[in-house]
């Protein structure tokens, strides 16, 4: 589904990722994961594009991605979820989403018609919500909302393309110890049901082997180590590199 | 229901103020008209994308200039020169903002001040075909638009389809789509949106709207002059709009009619009127932060 081969990203003469390369099967959840700086982050965003990497390819769905502008990548069937939960603070959470559908179907350039009447839009939208849990809250202000339910708008706009697959950047970050188990859940049971292919950070180790089929550990911008949570659990470098920072 | 009655007897006292008012209130309250389609124009960026432009007065310049050039070198009737100056100025708006809707926030306000200020020295300097600062004088726009009432009218027309205009695309996905990228320009390229398309289109549509209340300020003044390219000219619009309040729909134009009504109430008794204006802005900020509109209860952008 996803294939990264030799990525290498430099900030001004520092090595944020040197070499990395990653396969992502179709219907897999892939981990990546690493301790803080490890360049997890910066290899999310040469994949969306918001980096150009130094050297290197990525591939999504057969098609080569490599530099393409992040909303190119988006439509081509790539969801995106941030790490700081993002949302548009001045709409409500439907608004937000049904703004997300429209944008994926390049329906946004219409300056006559009020979004309000996009009936269709606004269906997709209110399902959507409703997957990730949050059909009540539809006409809430976004600004309003606590983290937790912010992190499942954010979601729910990256799956308004209904894209194959799923990149989460620490979905529990900054999660209470109860939102975060209800998101694991949520995340296994919306996302498996999907049929979604799905690449994620994590820093919770739990989570981590709750979820993933894959395990990839990234170090100092290296491929450290890749396999099953299993084998990556009694892997002694990936312990040492953990236990050494 | 009741914001649509306060709406049209707000209408009617509009339509009737020409017969009304004196001639010198007639000749004041048109200027408000073409302040208050120029500020709502200016305001429709600030509003949407968060971008402050300081250059648009190129945009009022340009769409005068086109009807002045056009009357005077070519003999267009007035009206006709229209279409000439809003297309005129929106390719104006549209070169510009190539440039510069790139480039975020101070950048972009600097940038766009640099350009106009461009413009202004050409326009300024250009004894040849613009007049230089001399300007184009003696214009007649004919019998019709000669008349302050059916100029009043005009202007009423222009200013309530530009309010239409910007109101509608407000509600639309197009302005959804801006303020999603004002308020957060990352995540709307993750919903697929590609910021530097959405912020041209709106500089542009905006510079257009600008350029005919450039083409109405012909009338008024029968003339053009390089002033109305200058940075002031771009600053009046700025003012108006923070002064009747940015996020309200008629904020601009309430702005815009305090603006120069004052203005013409205070320079006809003293001269001290950049100081009064000075406080007036000062109180404002300190006391009213979300502008004259802000008394009216918050945030009404209907
Ligand atoms: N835009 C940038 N400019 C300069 N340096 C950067 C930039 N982005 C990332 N870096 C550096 O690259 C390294 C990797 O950062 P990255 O954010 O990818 O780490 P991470 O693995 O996501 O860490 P965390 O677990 O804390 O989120 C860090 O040293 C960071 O300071
Ligand atoms: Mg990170």
């Amino acid at each position: 589904m996803l294939e990264v081969s030799h990525v290498s990203k430099s900030f001004f003469g520092f090595a944020a990722l040197s070499g990395v390369s990653l396969r992502v099967a179709p219907g897999s959840f892939h981990a990546l994961v690493g301790p803080n700086g490890a360049g997890k982050t910066t290899l999310f965003n040469v994949i969306v594009g918001r980096y150009r990497p130094d050297a290197g390819e990525v591939v999504l769905a057969g098609r080569r991605i490599t530099g393409l502008p992040t909303a190119r990548v988006v439509r081509l069937g790539l969801g995106i979820s941030f790490q700081r939960a993002q949302a548009f603070l001045s709409m409500s959470v439907l608004e937000n989403v049904v703004l997300a559908v429209l944008a994926q179907q390049g329906r946004t350039h219409d300056g006559v018609r009020e979004l309000a009447g996009y009936e269709d839009a606004r269906a997709a939208a209110r399902e959507l919500l409703g997957w990730v849990g949050l059909a009540a809250a539809a006409d809430a202000p976004t600004a309003s909302l606590p983290l937790g339910d912010l992190k499942r708008v954010d979601i729910a706009m990256a799956l308004a393309g209904r894209p194959q697959m799923l990149l989460l950047d620490e979905p529990l970050a900054g999660l209470s110890r109860a939102e975060r188990r209800e998101m694991v859940r949520f995340i296994e049971e919306l996302l498996r049901g999907l049929g979604l292919t799905l690449l994620f950070t994590e820093h919770d180790t739990e989570a981590v082997l709750r979820l993933a089929d894959r395990v990839t550990v990234l170090h100092q911008g290296q491929v450290l180590s890749e396999g099953t949570p299993d084998a990556i659990k009694r892997d002694a470098r990936v312990v040492e590199a953990f236990l050494g920072e | 229901m009741k914001a649509r009655g306060w709406l049209l007897l707000l209408l009617a006292a509009l339509l009737a103020l020409p017969w009304l008012l004196p001639g010198y209130a007639l000749e004041v309250a048109i200027q408000a008209l073409i302040l208050a389609l120029f500020a709502t124009a200016f305001n429709f960026v600030f509003a949407e994308t968060g971008l402050l432009s300081f250059g648009h007065a190129a945009f009022f310049g340009g769409g005068a200039y086109t009807t002045a050039l056009l009357m005077q070198r070519a003999g267009w009737p007035y009206l006709l020169t229209l279409p000439a100056a809003v297309l005129a100025a929106a390719l104006l708006a549209l070169a510009i903002g190539f440039f510069s809707v790139r480039t975020s926030r101070i950048y972009f306000t600097m940038l766009t001040l640099a350009f106009a200020q461009l413009v202004w020295a050409v326009v300024h300097k250009w004894y040849d075909f613009t007049g230089g600062d001399n300007g184009i004088t003696g214009l007649h726009p004919g019998a019709l638009w000669g008349d302050a009432r059916a100029l009043y009218y005009l202007a009423l027309v222009l200013f309530a389809l530009g309010l239409t205009f910007v109101w509608r695309l407000h509600h639309a996905p197009f302005g959804y789509a801006l303020r999603a990228i004002r308020d957060n320009p990352a995540r709307a390229e993750a919903v697929g949106l590609s910021p530097f398309g959405y912020l041209l289109a709106a500089f542009t549509l905006s510079g257009a709207l600008a350029g005919a209340a450039g083409f109405l300020q012909v009338a008024w003044q029968r003339s053009a002059f390089p002033d109305f390219l200058y940075w002031t000219k771009s600053a009046e619009a700025i003012i108006a709009a923070i002064l009747g309040g940015a996020q309200a729909l008629f904020g601009p134009a309430l702005g815009s009619v305090v603006f120069v009504e004052l203005g013409a109430f205070v320079q006809s008794r003293t001269e001290y009127w950049p100081l009064v204006l000075g406080l007036v802005l000062l109180a404002l900020v300190l006391f009213l932060p979300q502008g004259l509109a802000g008394l009216g209860g918050g945030r009404a952008r209907g």
